[in-house]
């Protein structure tokens, strides 16, 4: 071994805090890359091969009913290659014990016992129904799992009003079905909603659709232009009654399945970036104080005839002796953390498998990306050293002219103690600066983590306080005469009802166009309150219709425009709409007309085909009961089960994110501030044991020496502050999910968290500084500078 | 606090290493018996076997003797510094061995002024502001200036100590060795780094402060020729003292052949 690699171990153990603390930072770097990145992978892992196997369409139409017939004549349309026919309806599970009616939907199979050619089941116990049988169905294993059913037993489903018994046979995974919520919900709700398989001939039965369909699904074949297919698929649907074709992008669970993938991939590069753009900066600052403690060591070797290659080797070995000990720690972490997140996932999103990925390539992508950063730190540092006079780097580091005016008037009457910190920061600002900067950086970290409770408490404040004013939501069957309004109110527990009709829709502005849902609601509505910016109650236009502005963003259109509204629904006629006002929404997209205007439009009579309720919370279990046994009822969604449901899927993910972070930012704090506090008693310690000498106490010449770290604390943590509110728009600028917007809100609690969690780990590392303060050794300060 | 030593008074205690011109000065420093040593077995370094030694009040003593004879150590211990392995020191009722950090720290600051090899001055104060410094914490401090002047720095007040030569940073260490009207002056190779003039300079700043302000002053050097400014010349070897050589008459730094 030479002895320069004997140095190497020595300098490694004699600077072992200092190492460990930067070896962390770079595992926290690295963590976050792995984690982010390798969740993301595999997610998108599990999505491919689960869509390749199940043949998952790739178009969809819904139509009232249309006859079988049409079926040859859709496979024939250029561009497809396979169109399957099938029949759905709501059902309602009669499930016992059940806080809230069960919702749910049935899917007829295709008649002989097969397998569907397109969006295959994947069954995970027992079998398909057998082709005769009426009274069997698969039940997917989402539910299956939450409520514990298994093949064999017997559920009761009321389908049309009404009941009927299945016994299940198999449970099972479906492509269309891998995030599944109530209809209207962004989250899922596992024992609230139910999807079920029945043969072909059961299913029609009971919606009277003998002989037709009333969803086709197909997949295109290559090259074939989607827009042109859905467009004649449109035309061949639009005597039946067809409600609109869409291509995959549409289908609610690919959607929302795409949103948290493009949300995971968005902050698969920002988060790291951000998080390494730091921890690079970091160790950058870190790395080149530390090398620069070292100028004298290395004036010597140089003096002593050393070649500028070899030291340079030397540091390269040292950092990446530091670097490999941080990636390994990080990808531990990292790998560890991600198959947390996806354990996150699951709930979410149901898949036959999700495997935990880590392509061999990210780990060693991380690692070399920290080494790069770390070394050309160091690299930087050293160079600066090399390049000085031999001479000049044999003398301690010491500007001349100290910074000595910059005190000015100020400073005559400050005491000398009071000068030493201040010229130490002053005397060499760019320093200070990046030491300050690089505290600073340690509070968005924690910020970031805190942040998403403040941003879920207000998302959900705005929806369901101020918007949502209702307790439940209930959907019928079909659109009734507003009487059922009345009759609803008179129901005991119910404090007030107010009808809305909600009809399907396509929007298209210039050549952008959407499918949303479009609800009618009565002038002066109380359960049901639009809010513009500002949040105030924006009246509902007598003409035209309320756009939320998310929506509008996408569509290109502003207050005053007009867009083009196509019902999908009765006689389905196309009008131009002025955007009468713009509103906020927090879920999914909004657009609201006066309920009256809507049903003019659509030439009915006054139809509401929802109820928003305000119930009296005593009375409330028998209100859900009542309502389940009522035919006309298809569903009802209880605000208190939704925020009980929203709780529980979000607090875990918010958690495990918060806890991360927070942990990153302390590794952050405690590194810049220990290693500054280190290097500053490197390269002071030889004046602290002279103060010592002369009759200073421990805790004077600490207060010195720490002075200097805690002027830059106090000055980094507002400006870290000011950071992470600057960060948290850029991430959440990033964002681009269409099924939840989250605000921008950071409460004032967790900017006094984060500064506190970040004071905390300075005044820990100040603390541990202190001590080697403590035991300065007195007599060698007087032998020599070391 | 330092204890107060039972029944040590300066007239007592001084059989071996007392007794110069100047004999009814009490004595300030008294050792006996002290040993210091360093690790243990074979490697066993004896850097002090044995000592003992009385300094008298406003006494000026030179400490000769070759390297690695335990001057250093014991101008330490006796200022504080560091602490022997058996035996005992004591300034004036001040117990120095078995004292706690704290009451050593307190001895330092209210006593003892210190002279070293490498100055040691605050690089970031300039020299006024490292002589106010020490001023701060002392109970009777002269001012800055004041020191600075008896030192003949008055025209440098604030320049920093990269700004000065050697010798001027030394002196600078002299006046804040001053500054606070020390009982005893600690010297170890003040002029260790210096050239001649430069060195008589801060000799003489040294004897002025002797002089001026009655400091007990306890010189190290190598340089045999300082011997002759002192009251009385204690020669070491081998972590004893081998000889003790009063002067008849102080002389002068000017007067000091090199
Ligand atoms: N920390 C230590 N560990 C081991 N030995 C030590 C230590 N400090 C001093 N010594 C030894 O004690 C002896 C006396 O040292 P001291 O520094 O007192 O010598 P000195 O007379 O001042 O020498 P010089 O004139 O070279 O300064 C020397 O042999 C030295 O090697
Ligand atoms: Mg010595």
């Amino acid at each position: 071994m030479s002895v320069l690699d004997r140095k190497l171990l020595r300098d490694i153990r004699a600077l072992r805090g200092q190492v460990v603390t930067i070896a962390l930072l770079i595992g926290a770097g690295v963590a976050v890359l792995v984690m982010s990145v390798s969740s993301f992978l595999s997610l998108r892992g599990a999505q491919q091969a689960f869509y390749a196997e199940s043949h998952f369409a790739e178009a969809y139409a819904e139509v009232e009913r249309a006859p079988r017939t049409l079926l040859a004549r859709i496979a024939e349309i250029p561009g497809v290659a396979l169109a399957e026919g099938r029949v759905t309806g709501e059902a309602r599970v009669d499930w016992p014990g059940a806080e809230v009616p069960v919702a749910g939907r049935v899917l007829s199979l295709p008649v002989g016992g097969e397998q569907p050619a397109l969006n295959r089941l994947r069954l995970l116990a027992g079998r398909l129904p057998e082709p005769t049988r009426h009274d069997e169905a698969v039940i997917h294993a989402a539910f299956a799992e939450a409520r514990g059913v298994r093949p064999g037993d017997e559920i009761a489903v009321i389908l049309n009003g009404r009941r009927e018994r299945f016994r299940i046979t198999g449970i099972a995974h479906s492509p269309e079905f891998v995030f599944t919520s109530r209809p209207g919900n962004p989250l899922p709700d596992d024992r609230g909603f139910v999807v079920l398989w029945a043969n072909e001939d059961a299913v029609a039965r009971a919606f009277d659709m003998q002989g037709a369909f009333d969803q086709v699904v197909l997949t295109l074949a290559p090259g074939a232009s989607e827009p042109a297919v859905i467009a004649e698929l449109d035309r061949l649907l639009l005597p039946w009654g067809g409600r609109g074709a869409y291509g995959r992008r549409d289908q609610p669970s690919h959607r929302f399945l795409e949103d948290e993938l493009a949300e995971q991939r968005t902050l698969a590069v920002t988060v790291p970036l951000v998080f390494f753009g730091i921890a690079a900066f970091l160790l950058n600052v870190v790395l080149g104080r530390m090398v620069e403690a070292q100028r004298e060591q290395v004036a010597a070797l140089k003096a002593l005839g050393y070649p500028s290659f070899p030291i340079a080797l030397h540091y390269a070995k040292f950092v990446a002796m530091i670097c490999l000990l941080g990636s390994a720690l990080g990808v531990a972490a990292g790998a560890w953390m991600g198959a947390g997140m996806l354990g996150n996932y699951r709930p979410f999103f149901r898949f036959p498998e999700l495997p935990y990925l880590l392509p061999a390539w990210l780990p060693l992508l991380a690692a070399a990306a920290s080494f790069a950063v770390a070394l050309l730190g160091v690299l930087a540092a050293l160079r600066r050293i090399l390049r000085l006079p031999a001479a000049e780097g044999l003398r301690p580091a010491r500007p001349a002219a100290f910074g000595g005016r910059v005190l000015g008037g100020v400073g005559r009457r400050l005491g000398a103690r009071a000068k030493i910190p201040l010229r130490g920061l002053l005397g060499r600002p760019l320093r200070t600066l990046l030491t300050v900067l690089g505290i600073a950086l340690a509070v968005p970290m924690v910020v970031l983590g805190l942040f998403w409770w403040d941003a879920m408490d207000s998302m959900v404040e705005l929806q369901f306080d101020r918007i949502e004013r209702g307790d439940a939501f209930v959907a019928l069957t079909d659109p009734r005469p507003s009487r059922a309004v009345r009759e609803m109110a008179r129901l005991p527990g119910v404090l007030a009802a107010e009808g809305q009709r909600i009809v399907p829709v396509r929007l298209r502005a210039a050549q952008r166009s959407r499918l949303l849902a479009l609800t009618g609601l009565p002038e002066g509505a109380a359960l049901r309150v639009p809010r513009d910016v500002d949040l105030r109650p924006v009246p509902i236009p007598r003409h035209g219709i309320a756009l939320s502005r998310r929506l509008a963003e996408r569509l290109g259109v502003r207050e005053g425009d007009t867009v083009q509204v196509e019902v999908l629904e009765g006689a389905r006629r196309v009008h131009d709409l002025p955007v009468a006002a713009l509103v906020e929404d927090i879920i999914g997209f909004t657009a609201l007309m006066e309920i009256g205007a809507l049903n003019r439009l659509m030439r009915e009579d006054d139809l509401v085909s929802h109820v928003a309720l305000r119930v009296d919370p005593l009375a409330a279990e028998a209100l859900w009961q009542r309502l389940a046994e009522r035919p006309r009822v298809a569903a009802t969604n209880v605000k208190a089960v939704w925020l009980r449901v929203f709780d529980e899927v979000i607090a875990g993910l918010v958690l495990t994110s918060a806890v991360t972070l927070t942990g990153f930012g302390v590794i952050i704090a405690v590194g810049v501030v220990y290693n500054s506090a280190r290097v500053a008693l490197q390269e002071r310690g030889w004046e602290m044991a002279s103060l010592r000498v002369l009759g200073f106490t421990r805790r004077e010449v600490s207060r010195i020496l720490l002075a200097e770290l805690a002027l830059a604390v106090l000055v980094a943590v507002p400006l870290g502050l000011v950071l992470a509110q600057w960060f948290v728009g850029l991430i959440l600028g990033a964002r681009d999910n269409e099924s939840f917007d989250v605000p921008a809100v950071i409460s004032t609690a967790t900017f006094a968290t984060a500064a506190l969690v970040v004071l905390g780990a300075a005044l820990a590392s100040a603390l541990v500084v202190r001590r080697r303060i403590d035991r300065l050794d007195l007599i060698a300060a007087l032998k020599a500078r070391d | 606090m330092l204890r107060r030593m039972p029944n040590t008074t300066a007239t007592d205690a001084a059989p071996q290493a007392g007794g110069s011109g100047n004999t009814d000065a009490p004595a300030v420093f008294v050792a006996r018996g002290l040993c210091k040593s360093y690790g243990s077995g074979d490697a066993t370094v004896h850097a002090l076997r044995d000592l003992d030694l009385d300094i008298l009040q406003g006494e000026f003593v030179v400490l000769l003797g070759p390297s690695g004879s335990g001057k250093s150590t014991l101008l330490n211990i006796l200022g504080g510094l560091d602490a022997p392995t058996s035996g005992r020191a004591a300034w004036r009722d001040h117990e120095l061995t078995g004292a706690d950090e704290a009451a050593l720290t307190a001895y330092r600051r209210d006593h003892v002024g210190f002279v070293f090899q490498f100055y040691n001055l605050i690089p970031s104060l300039t020299a006024r502001e490292n002589v106010e410094l020490v001023a701060e914490i002392a109970r009777d401090p002269m001012r800055p200036e004041e020191a600075l002047a008896l030192v003949g720095l008055s025209h440098r007040l604030d320049h920093f100590p990269g700004q000065l030569s050697g010798g001027e940073q030394q002196r600078v260490a002299v006046a804040r060795a001053i500054v606070k009207r020390p009982d005893a002056l600690l010297c170890d190779e003040p002029t260790g780094a210096l050239d001649v003039e430069t060195g008589k300079l801060v000799l003489s700043a040294i004897a002025r402060a002797n002089r001026d302000v009655g400091a007990t002053t306890v010189v190290i050097t190598h340089n045999a020729a300082i011997a002759g400014m002192a009251d009385r010349v204690l020669r070491m070897g081998g972590g004893r003292i081998v000889a003790i050589e009063p002067n008849a008459r102080r002389l002068a730094p000017e007067e000091l052949v090199w």
